[in-house]
C-alpha cells in the first residue's frame, strides 16, 4: 500500500496535477461571482459547472491531439502537421457528408468519425512513409506536410466554411442528462482517450517500443526492434488523434474550414512538453499531454476570469510554459536525487558476494 | 517518506486555501446592479478594433450617466483571428455573468451555435463589422459588404477614365465579409468595358506581407493602372509611398487609418473610403443599452455609411480619429482646415 503511494506521489503528472489544483484553486478565489440569469443565486465566476466544462471542453480539442503529439515526441520525433490534418480532416468530413445527402443521424456520426480518422491515419502514414523512405528529420518533413495538407484543404474548400450536419453537432453537444448548456461529451472523450493513451503506452508492446526507440536508437536496433514501423505507426497515432479532435471540434463548433487550427500544433506541442515529454525521446506520457493542455487553457482562462488585458496572453502563456518546464526539471532532479539518497544507506548495508 | 509528507503538506494548503476561496466565492457581490457587455472582435493586434474599443467605452460612460446604472465593457477579443476561440469567448462571456456580447464575426458559421446558446441563457447578442445572420442575434451594426466592394471599385473606375488594368486585393480568403467585397467590386467592374481585372489577390493580413504581395503583383503585371484594395493593410507601411508612382498607379482603399493619410496626401490613394470604426463599439453598446434598459425597439440591421475621405477632407478626418483615440495622427493634418 505504502509502496503503491509513494508510486503515485513520486510520479511526474502528480506534480502537474497539484500545479492544475493550485491554479484552479487560485481562479476560485479570486474570480469574483456573479448572480445567476436563473436562479438569482450567487455563483463563483470559475467555480461553476459552466465554465469548468466549458474549460474542459476547450482543452478536450488540444488534449487529444496532444497525446498524439507525445507519442512522437516520445519516439524522439516531432510532428509540426497536426493543425493541417485537424483542418483537412474537418473538411474532408465535411465535404463527404454533404455529397452523401441525407443519411440517418448514426449513420452520419459513425461515416463523420470514420473520415476524420481515416484522413488522419492517412496523412500520418504519409508522414512516417516520408520520414522513414526519404531519411529526413520529421520536423522538416511536418514542416512540409503541414502547408501541404492545409493547401490541399483550401483548394478542395475553396476557402468556404462547410456546415456540418446538425445531427453531428447533436451528438456532441448531447447534454448526457446535464441541465441545458452544459456539454460534456468533448470532455469525456478527451478523459477516454487519455486512458487508452495511457494503456497504450504503458500496457501494450508496441507503446514499450516507442519508448525504447526514444530513449536508446542504437540499442532498440541491437535488440532488433522493427524501427521503420515504429516511426510510421507514431505518426499514424499522431493523425489518428488530430482526425479524432477534428471530428469533435468541427461537430461542435457546426463547421469547418481550411482555415481551422491555424497555429495549434505549437499548443499541442507545448502540451505534451509541459506535460513532461522530453524532446530528446523516451520520456513522456498520455496523460502528461492532458494535463499540459488543461494547465495551458486554465492559464488562458485564468487572464480572462481574473479581467487581466487580453493583450498580454501570449506573454502569460509563454511564461508559464517555461516556468512549467522548469519546474517540472527541477521536481525530476529532486525527485531523482532523493532516490540515490534513499538508495545509498540500502546499498551500504548490503553484503558484497 | 519525507517525499510523502510535503505532498501531503501541499495536499493540505490546497485543501485549506479552495475551502477558502469557495467561502469568498459565495460571499462575493452581486452584480444585478450593471449592465455588463463582453466586446469580442476579431482581432486585437487590428487598430481598428481598438478605436471601437474606445468608442464602446465612451458609449458606455455616456450610457452609464443617461441610464443612471453602469455599463461596464469587458474586452474579450482574441490576439489574432480565430472563430473557433471566438466561440469559446462568447462561452466564457456567458458563464461570466455578462448581460450582453457584442461581437464581430471572423467566421459565422463557427460562432453561430455558441451566439444561439448565449441567448438560450438569456444573454442579448449583437454583431457589428462581420454579421452571423443566421444566428439568434437581435441586431447587426455595420457596412454592406457587396455595396462596399462595389463603390471601392466605382471610385478607381472614375479616377482612372473608366479605362485600364486593375487588380483587387482582398486580404484573407476565409473571411466571408471579404468574400463579399470581392463580389461586389467585380460585379461594379463588369460595368465598366474599359476596365480589365487582371486577378484578386489574397495574403496574409499583416501591412508588410500585403505590401509585399502589391509589388510582386505589380512585377508581374507591369500595366496595372489601378489597385482595389477593399482593405487597406498595405497602406499601413511606408514603402509603397515610393514604390508606387501616383501618375501611373491609382488606388482606393477601404479603410482610412492615421498610417494611410499619406498616401492621400501624395495622390496614390486619391480617395479612401472609412468606416467609421470607432461607432462599431459607440453605436453597438448604445444599442444594447437602448435595447436592455430602455426597453427600446431596435432595427435588425443597422447600416453605416461609408466616409469618403480625400486631400480635401484630410484635416477633418485626421481631427475625428485623434478624438477616437488613435494617437499616431500626423500632426501636420491636424492643423489642416
Amino acid at each position: 500500500m505504502r509502496g503503491a503511494l509513494r508510486k503515485l506521489l513520486g510520479a511526474q503528472e502528480t506534480g502537474l496535477i497539484v500545479v492544475v489544483v493550485l491554479v484552479a484553486v487560485l481562479l476560485t478565489s479570486l474570480a469574483g461571482s456573479h448572480a445567476d440569469r436563473r436562479s438569482g443565486e450567487l455563483v463563483n465566476n470559475f467555480w461553476n459547472s459552466y465554465t469548468l466544462i466549458q474549460t474542459a471542453t476547450d482543452a478536450s480539442f488540444f488534449a487529444i491531439m496532444a497525446i498524439g503529439a507525445a507519442v512522437v515526441i516520445i519516439s524522439g520525433g516531432i510532428d509540426l502537421s497536426v493543425g493541417s490534418i485537424y483542418a483537412l480532416s474537418g473538411v474532408s468530413m465535411a465535404l463527404v457528408l454533404r455529397s452523401m445527402g441525407q443519411i440517418g443521424d448514426g449513420a452520419t456520426a459513425l461515416l463523420g468519425l470514420v473520415t476524420c480518422a481515416g484522413v488522419g491515419v492517412l496523412c500520418g502514414l504519409v508522414n512516417g512513409a516520408l520520414v522513414v523512405g526519404l531519411r529526413v528529420h520529421p520536423f522538416i518533413i511536418t514542416l512540409g506536410t503541414m502547408w501541404i495538407l492545409r493547401g490541399i484543404a483550401f483548394v478542395a474548400t475553396k476557402a468556404e466554411s462547410i456546415l456540418v450536419p446538425p445531427s453531428l453537432t447533436a451528438v456532441t453537444k448531447a447534454s448526457l442528462g446535464l441541465p441545458g448548456g452544459l456539454y460534456p461529451v468533448p470532455m469525456l472523450c478527451m478523459l477516454l482517450i487519455t486512458t487508452i493513451g495511457t494503456i497504450y503506452l504503458t500496457r501494450t508492446v508496441m507503446g514499450r517500443h516507442i519508448f525504447a526507440f526514444g530513449g536508446n536508437l542504437e540499442a532498440s536496433r541491437y535488440a532488433g526492434l522493427p524501427l521503420n514501423r515504429i516511426q510510421i505507426g507514431v505518426f499514424a497515432v499522431s493523425g489518428l488523434t488530430a482526425g479524432i479532435a477534428a471530428f469533435l471540434g468541427a461537430s461542435f463548433y457546426g463547421s469547418t474550414s481550411s482555415g481551422d487550427a491555424q497555429g495549434y500544433e505549437l499548443y499541442v506541442i507545448a502540451s505534451a512538453v509541459v506535460g513532461g515529454a522530453s524532446l530528446l525521446g523516451g520520456r513522456g506520457s498520455a496523460l502528461g499531454a492532458t494535463l499540459g493542455a488543461l494547465l495551458i487553457v486554465l492559464i488562458r482562462q485564468s487572464i480572462r476570469t481574473l479581467h487581466f488585458d487580453q493583450n498580454y496572453e501570449w506573454i502569460v502563456i509563454g511564461c508559464a510554459i517555461i516556468v512549467a518546464v522548469v519546474i517540472d526539471q527541477w521536481s525530476t532532479r529532486l525527485t531523482a536525487h532523493r532516490l540515490r539518497a534513499a538508495a545509498e544507506p540500502a546499498r551500504a548495508t548490503t553484503p558484497s558476494t | 517518506m519525507q517525499n510523502f509528507i510535503s505532498w501531503k503538506r501541499l495536499g493540505l494548503g490546497a485543501i485549506a486555501t479552495f475551502s477558502l476561496a469557495c467561502g469568498k466565492g459565495r460571499e462575493g457581490a452581486a452584480q444585478n446592479d450593471r449592465i455588463t457587455i463582453a466586446m469580442i472582435a476579431k482581432s486585437s493586434s487590428n487598430p481598428v478594433f481598438l478605436a471601437a474599443r474606445t468608442g464602446a467605452e465612451a458609449a458606455a460612460k455616456a450610457m452609464s450617466d443617461s441610464a443612471k446604472v453602469p455599463v461596464e465593457v469587458v474586452w474579450l477579443t482574441p490576439p489574432q483571428e480565430d472563430g473557433q476561440v471566438q466561440a469559446q469567448r462568447i462561452a466564457q462571456a456567458v458563464n461570466d455573468g455578462a448581460d450582453a456580447i457584442l461581437i464581430s464575426c471572423s467566421d459565422a458559421s463557427k460562432v453561430t451555435g455558441a451566439i444561439n446558446d448565449a441567448v438560450a441563457r438569456g444573454v442579448a447578442v449583437m454583431t457589428f463589422d462581420s454579421d452571423a445572420p443566421q444566428s439568434q442575434r437581435f441586431a447587426y451594426f455595420g457596412v454592406d459588404d457587396i455595396q462596399t466592394g462595389r463603390s471601392t471599385m466605382a471610385e478607381l473606375a472614375t479616377l482612372m477614365g473608366g479605362k485600364g488594368k486593375v487588380a483587387i486585393l482582398a486580404g484573407n480568403q476565409n473571411a466571408p465579409n471579404l468574400q463579399r467585397r470581392v463580389q461586389g467590386a467585380r460585379e461594379e467592374a463588369a460595368k465598366y468595358p474599359g476596365i480589365q481585372v487582371v486577378g484578386t489577390f489574397n495574403h496574409i493580413e499583416t501591412p508588410q506581407d500585403a505590401a509585399a504581395g502589391v509589388v510582386r503583383v505589380n512585377n508581374a503585371y507591369p500595366d496595372i493602372g489601378g489597385w482595389a484594395m477593399i482593405g487597406g493593410w498595405p497602406l499601413f507601411t511606408q514603402t509603397l509611398l515610393t514604390d508606387l508612382d501616383p501618375k501611373r498607379i491609382k488606388v482606393v482603399a477601404v479603410d482610412a487609418l492615421p498610417a494611410e493619410l499619406a498616401y492621400v496626401d501624395k495622390g496614390i490613394a486619391p480617395v479612401l473610403l472609412a468606416q467609421p470604426v470607432y461607432d462599431w463599439g459607440y453605436v453597438g453598446v448604445k444599442t444594447i443599452v437602448d435595447k436592455l434598459h430602455f426597453k427600446k425597439d431596435v432595427p435588425t440591421i443597422i447600416p453605416m455609411e461609408l466616409l469618403r475621405v480625400t486631400r480635401e477632407s484630410l484635416g477633418t478626418w485626421a481631427r475625428k480619429l485623434r478624438d477616437w483615440g488613435f494617437t499616431d495622427v500626423p500632426e501636420a493634418y491636424l492643423k489642416r482646415q
